[in-house]
């Protein structure tokens, strides 16, 4: 089974995007907050992190960059996840190295999961 | 002399920092609107994808109504921040032969609620004969309006009237639309800065602390990209006369 680590400090988003993950039989992990991501960036065998920017404590960008200079995580595609739209923002994730940039709102969890599913094929 | 520029010259600053404030609470605000839009939507779908279990036929053209509503409001939030950070409006409109009779009466009926809750009565002088449909962008066309009758309700008082008229210049090919009120008018000293962006009217100030400025300035832009022309008259006599002209094709 796949693992995907959620970053995402709402809650309740974070709870429609674990319960149709996981329906889609995927192994999910959780954080809610960037301190909380640190952490469990750690865990063993993660195949892709979908991370939200606005994030309390270490924000998304620095989360991101972690990821990247952690030597296993360096080729975990990471998906920014976020409502943020800003060519500033778009651009400095890109240059960090996120895979790709979704706006949520744009997205159902549907197409969300045919991402994720297309990307790890 | 140099003394004035260097005034100025802090002036200009002063707008420059305003108008970057202002600019980042309309992206925060969008990121809010954002936010609660894609749990709606999320959850809608979910509902369509019988994720959450069976639905009536009857239960899912509601739900596919509400999902639409809510990509609707997507895109207005999308476009309207793209509009919010560029005065170049180089955005790709949707261009579409659109009946503009009845986008003018489903934003009517959107705000009947409105004007019936102030006592202001919103008419509509529909033309009687067979109508051209126009080349827009029909969701922005609905922004320009909804602006136009929002503002012609807020600054108008009990037992008002609003009347929204169209015409046909076929000689011209283009259409003509007005939108009167008898509200609180615009003052003589505001008139030549009111499609500026984040302006605010000293009366509309009084009459409303809240809005954000961008209204007209959208109004204008959107309309500016159609190729048409929007302009206003507002004498000594109460209200105003909001006059769009947009070419038919």
């Amino acid at each position: 089974m796949r693992k995907i680590l959620i970053i995402e400090d709402d809650i309740f988003l974070q709870n429609l995007e674990a319960n149709k993950l996981k329906k889609e039989n995927y192994e999910i992990i959780t954080a809610s907050t960037g301190d909380e991501a640190l952490e469990k960036i750690n865990e063993p065998d993660i195949d892709l992190i979908l991370l939200d920017l606005i994030l309390p404590g270490v924000d998304g960008f620095d989360v991101l960059k972690a990821i990247k200079e952690t030597e296993n995580l360096k080729n975990v595609p990471v998906i920014v996840f976020s409502n943020l739209s800003e060519e500033t923002d778009i651009k400095k994730a890109k240059a960090l190295g996120a895979k790709d940039f979704m706006v949520k709102s744009n997205f159902s969890l549907s197409e969300l999961s045919e991402h994720i599913d297309k990307i790890l094929a | 002399m140099s003394k004035e520029i260097e005034e100025l010259k802090m002036e200009n600053e002063k707008l420059k920092k305003i108008n970057e404030v202002k600019s980042d609470l309309i992206s925060i605000s969008a990121h809010e609107l954002r936010t609660s839009l894609s749990a709606l939507k999320w959850i809608l779908k979910m509902f369509l994808d019988k994720d959450l279990g069976k639905i009536t036929s009857e239960q899912e053209a509601f739900i596919k109504r509400a999902l639409d509503s809510s990509d609707r409001m997507i895109s207005l939030v999308n476009r309207l921040l793209t509009l919010n950070h560029s005065d170049e409006l180089d955005i790709p409109f949707d261009f579409k032969k659109v009946n503009i009779i009845k986008t003018i009466e489903q934003t009517i009926f959107e705000f009947s609620g409105e004007a019936h809750k102030k006592d202001v009565d919103l008419i509509f002088l529909k033309p009687e004969n067979e109508f051209p449909l126009i080349k827009c962008d029909e969701e922005m066309i609905r922004v320009v309006f909804q602006n136009l009758i929002e503002n012609a309700i807020k600054y108008s008082q009990a037992d008002d009237k609003i009347f929204i008229s169209l015409k046909h210049n076929s000689k011209e090919n283009r259409i003509e639309i007005s939108i009167r009120d008898t509200g609180i008018g615009i003052n003589t000293k505001d008139q030549d800065k009111i499609f500026n962006k984040f302006f605010r009217g000293s009366n509309a100030l009084e009459k409303d602390s809240l809005g954000s400025g961008l209204g007209l300035f959208t109004t204008k832009n959107i309309i500016r990209h159609h190729k048409g022309k929007i302009w206003f008259e507002s004498t000594s006599e109460p209200g105003t006369t909001f006059f769009i002209t947009l070419p038919v094709s």
